[in-house]
């Protein structure tokens, strides 16, 4: 599997199971730009989530990425 | 000189005892034994009690680790050893988590831990050596805001904080239970400033008596709490408020319908231990499903669940299957319910519940009340209208409750919120918003944590105990659901009576959000009314009849009106579930009658119909709903099968040219002027000499708004929706794309930037209806589709199907009550009529129904972004029927056109006993279900009054009089109803 494979297939489904959501938005190299939306995207803890996205794709493809992560946050929870 | 804002740095007497107080709760541990050893295994569940493990298999578990992954259960085993030093004492079993976890200790399930209780007591059978393992659930949305600092500990990957053996200072716990309750008060503006006042000072003063380090003096501070605060009675409340334990739990909404059955065997496992603890405590639990599986998955629980119900302390209420959506099922839907959420338990505790319970739904129809009634139902609870409301004070909270058929029912909408933690506070809040204090007796107030956080509390239950010694609270009572309802609202005279439907005034986007969800339960709905009567008619000739099946796939069908399923409030994967089902319901049905195919077409309907029918046929003409066909005047007889010719020619019968911008239509039944985004300037009636277009208002008109309702995105559309207009281009103006003798198609295309939309519009040489379908590429975000129809028809009322009886609207916007209904609910058709004249919409899955004045609007199609960011994506295919008629709605037949428009022909050609189609084609009740009784014995058949007349039915011979329950009440060969009664009857088989 590649690294796209493993997060929207293996891990996109387990945190849209949580209400949240993530998507690739871009590949340079090792370096992968996630965005995060849904309660992703006002996660407290976010950075954890995506440590063990990173330990999963390595896992998966035996890759070293570096993930970087992007909150797409809903304007009504501005506020939160 | 320059205005300096004096700034208190200094902490007030207040903050000084609300400091010791958290001092205070630090000594309740006594003495800890960390448990080593630990491992766990992570995995995720798949299916009910299904579980993917992590191929890594068991790891080793130590404080400070991550553990849980995004909706992930962890399996968790440990052994420990009771000490020595703690054996002589009550040892718990300790452990915080954000997570929910049922705990099994040698084999025994011992208790739950979750976010709102973080130990439980061992038992002295448990012995020394303990053997523990652990299921635990993420818990990814918390039900409560108690204790917004723990947020942060929630989410999909936590950090484990150890488990441990304790012991506790029981004086410490019983002070902090005193404070518990004492500072809510202190803090709380529903009671007295002077009795606060009085209170912070003697809080204080108690905690003097105790040292911090060693917890010395803890029993003076409590000595002296009972001598000066408990036995004070200067300050005086009123008051009496009946407490019923309570744990509401969503099915599906921010998790899938899987994880409900650990939620709710976590819920019961911690209910059926405190009650262990705590004689005096009741509880009340909703939804045979919820039991049928915890029968199915825990049989130990149900066991001693059941020894509970026995005993009157675990109660079972509610009597539906689950808590339905309220408005949005049909009536025999919401009859289904009942059916099988009473059959369930009579069967399993040998009782038939007397009320429905449903504190979460979004409102409740008008047919609500005679379904109770006659499925053993006396009273009803259902919360939303008192808390929710946006507008108007819903004005009663016990009070009766008069349905569309005159039909009555004791009603509780109660004062407060059905997640409580029986905190004074929420007690006086409770009594001082209860509006019935003179005539309805006591107010009910439910306290316990929902949604997995596992209902009632030790702590709930002490504050309980604490209640009766404050003068300044109100009187207060434990008890149960039942016992409440029957002491304060069966039999008083003096209830209010409220006669209409139960309108939330909020979450009126439920009648629309998820369109895919509505339209499949729509079609399911009506699919298996038509399996149940055909295997019915095979069964009367000594046939088959396929009673698990169909049952399971009912169940099936109701599971998904769950009041976070069916109207579209719910996280992505749930949508997929539920499609999911939709399709395994369309495919055992498909299967179940393949061998009933014949070359014959049948109307399952008992009436002649007259409405149009299409005919799927791989060389039609015509394409449809996704499905080549054409269309056949299919005017068959009632429940009977024919042939399904095309429709006859009519030579020259349409004229269309382009005029004023637009398209110039004739027909032999109208003249029509069509601007180029499908709308209509002008549909003139040739036989009624009359324009059905009000001037200057749109007609068949989409239009798009911006749909911005904030936190309750996919719940509420707010009453300002119409301010902000979203643009869209015509992509292809409205032209002639299809034409024969009988029937043309125009079409249009629109298109926004992100999304594209093809209007078809179907008009017919002899029929007067006309059809629209919509066939969307809809990605949009916070946009609502509408299709507006300004007609120009002098009426105050918009007539609403309800499904089993019509409701009247008002258009007008003379009170606050008229405003908030701005968005309603309806099912099959609406109409608005003159004395002599009118125009009917009718559709095929659609519920939202704007009323904006001059011009109504069906709700098409909405985009929000929570709980579920990709809400009503993708593609769509919507029809409804125009129909201008002579005569009002009921003098049109529009009920019979309404179901015609829905329960499509059938080729299947099954034999009918001719005194059933005779008898039934005669009535003018309308055939809502033909079935095979649950027991085997009988035919029943449920007929319903739609129209509003009275009259009488009889199939020629003697029938037995069921209710809704199938349970016989009375024999008849004439059967009278009243209007808009559903009758069902029994014929032996």
């Amino acid at each position: 599997m590649t690294c796209r494979e493993v997060i929207e297939q293996r891990l996109a489904p387990r945190l849209q199971g949580d209400g949240g959501w993530v998507e690739v938005a871009e590949e340079d190299g090792g370096r992968v730009t996630l965005i995060f939306r849904g309660e992703c995207s006002k996660c407290l803890i976010l950075d954890r989530c995506v440590s063990w996205m990173r330990e999963e794709i390595r896992r998966e493809t035996g890759e070293e990425v570096t993930l970087i992560p992007v909150r797409k946050k809903p304007f009504f929870w501005d506020n939160q | 000189m320059a205005h300096v804002k004096v700034v208190r740095r200094s902490m007030r007497p207040e903050e000084w005892t609300d400091l010791r107080f958290t001092w205070l709760q630090r000594g309740i541990e006594a003495d800890r034994e960390e448990i080593g050893g630990i491992t766990i295994r992570d995995a995720r569940q798949i299916a009910e009690n299904e579980y993917e493990y992590d191929p890594a298999g068991e790891r080793p578990l130590k404080k400070g680790d991550l553990y849980f992954t995004p909706d992930g259960t962890v399996f968790m085993r440990m052994k420990a050893v009771i000490p020595e030093r703690m054996r002589s004492q009550q040892v718990y079993f300790s452990l915080k988590t954000a997570a929910e976890m049922i705990v099994k200790i040698n084999g025994r399930y011992a208790g739950g831990i979750d976010p709102n209780r973080e130990r439980f007591p061992l038992r002295p059978s448990d012995g020394y050596e303990l053997n523990i393992e652990i299921e635990a659930y993420n818990r990814s949305k918390p039900d409560d805001e108690r204790n917004p600092a723990s947020l942060s500990k929630r989410g999909c990957r936590q950090i484990f904080e150890g488990a441990y053996l304790t012991t506790i200072r029981d004086n410490v716990q019983s002070l902090v239970y005193d404070y518990t309750l004492l500072m809510d008060i202190a803090h709380s503006e529903y009671f007295s400033e002077d009795y606060r006042r009085f209170l912070f000072k003697e809080l204080s003063r108690a905690l003097d008596y105790v040292d911090f380090e060693t917890f010395e003096g803890v029993d003076e501070a409590a000595a002296y709490v009972d001598r000066v605060i408990y036995r004070n009675t200067d300050f005086r409340g009123s008051g009496d408020v009946a407490l019923v334990g309570h744990s509401h739990l969503d099915i599906a909404y921010y998790w899938r319908r899987i994880h409900a059955v650990q939620k709710n065997a976590r819920t019961v496992l911690i209910q059926l231990r405190l009650m262990d603890q705590y004689p005096e405590f009741r509880y009340t639990h909703t939804q045979a499903y919820t039991y049928e599986t915890l029968e199915k998955y825990y049989p130990d629980l149900f066991e001693e669940l059941k020894k509970r119900v026995k005993e009157g302390r675990f109660e079972p209420v509610g009597a539906m299957y689950v808590e339905p959506d309220c408005n949005v099922p049909s009536a025999e839907s919401l009859t289904r319910q009942f059916l099988y959420g009473q059959r369930f338990f009579r069967r399993a505790f040998g009782l038939t519940i007397d009320n429905a319970w449903l504190p979460d739904v979004f409102g409740n129809s008008w047919i609500m009340p005679q379904i109770l009634q006659k499925s053993g139902v006396k009273f009803f609870v259902s919360n939303k209208m008192s808390t929710w409301n946006d507008t108007n004070r819903f004005p009663h909270n016990n009070f009766i409750w008069r349905g569309i058929d005159g039909s009555e029912v004791y009603a509780c909408v109660p004062p407060t919120h059905f997640i409580t933690w029986n905190m004074p506070s929420q007690i006086q809040e409770n009594w001082e918003a209860y509006q019935d204090k003179e005539a309805g007796g006591q107010t009910l107030s439910m306290y316990g944590y929902g949604d997995g956080g596992s209902g009632v509390t030790e702590e709930m239950l002490e504050l309980a105990r604490r209640f009766e010694k404050l003068s300044i609270m109100p009187k207060t009572e434990l008890t149960g659901g039942a016992a409440f309802l029957r002491k304060n609202l069966e039999g008083n005279p003096n209830l209010s009576v409220w006669d209409g439907e139960l309108y939330l005034e909020m979450h009126r986007g439920t009648f629309t959000t998820k369109s895919d969800i509505k339209k499949a339960n729509r079609a399911l709905e009506f699919r298996l009314r038509e399996a149940e009567l055909l295997f019915s008619l095979q069964a009367l000739k000594g046939g088959d009849y396929p009673a698990d099946t169909l049952r399971e796939c009912w169940k099936k069908l109701l599971l998904n009106q769950f009041h976070d399923i069916l109207p579209g409030s719910h996280i992505h994967p749930v949508y997929e579930d539920a499609m999911r089902d939709y399709r395994e319901i369309g495919e055992k049905l498909d299967a179940l009658l393949a061998p009933l195919r014949a070359d014959r077409w049948f109307n399952s309907l008992n009436f002649r119909r007259e409405w149009l029918a299409f005919i799927p046929d791989e060389k039609g003409p015509v394409t449809r709903d996704g499905r080549k066909g054409f269309w056949s005047a299919g005017r068959l007889h009632g429940l009977t099968a024919g042939e399904a010719a095309p429709l006859p020619e009519t030579p020259d019968w349409l004229k269309v040219r382009e005029a004023e911008g637009g398209l110039s239509v004739e027909t032999p039944l109208y003249d029509i002027r069509f601007n180029p985004d499908g709308s209509m300037a002008s549909l003139h009636d040739r036989s009624l000499e009359r324009d059905w277009v009000r001037p200057g208002c749109g007609f068949n008109q989409l239009r798009l708004w911006a749909d911005h309702p904030g936190m309750y995105d996919a719940w509420d559309i707010l009453p300002n929706y119409r301010d902000v207009p979203v643009a869209f281009e015509v992509a292809e103006p409205l032209r002639l794309t299809y034409r024969d003798g009988s029937s043309c198609e125009l079409t249009c295309a629109l298109k926004t930037e992100k999304s594209s939309w093809r209007m078809v519009i179907r008009l017919f040489a002899a029929h007067p209806g006309i059809e629209v379908e919509h066939l969307v590429d809809w990605h949009e975000k916070h946009v609502l589709a509408k299709v507006n129809f300004g007609a120009d028809v002098l009426t105050r009322e918009l007539l609403c199907d309800t499904s089993a009886g019509y409701i009247r609207r008002p258009l007008t916007k003379n009170t606050s009550w008229d405003e908030a209904r701005f968005e309603v609910c309806h099912h099959k058709w609406m109409d608005l009529s003159e004395a002599d004249a009118g125009l009917a919409v009718i559709n095929s899955g659609k519920y939202g129904v704007g009323l904006e004045g001059k011009e109504v609007s069906l709700s098409l199609l909405r985009s929000t972004i929570r709980p579920d960011i990709t809400s009503d994506m993708g593609s769509h295919d919507i029809r409804y029927l125009i129909l201008p008629h002579a005569g009002d709605a009921v003098a049109a037949g529009i009920n019979r056109t309404a179901f015609e428009y829905n329960v499509p022909l059938t080729p299947v050609d099954p034999e009918v006993p001719l005194w059933l189609r005779s008898a039934l084609e005669a009535s003018t009740l309308y055939l809502q279900s033909m079935k095979r009784s649950e027991d085997g014995s009988m035919l029943i058949l449920r007929l319903s009054e739609q129209d509003g007349r009275r009259g009488s039915f009889s199939l020629g011979r003697r029938v037995k009089l069921l209710n809704l329950l199938e349970d016989v009440e009375g024999e008849a060969e004439t059967v009278a109803f009243r209007p808009f009664e559903i009758v069902t009857i029994g014929v032996d088989m």
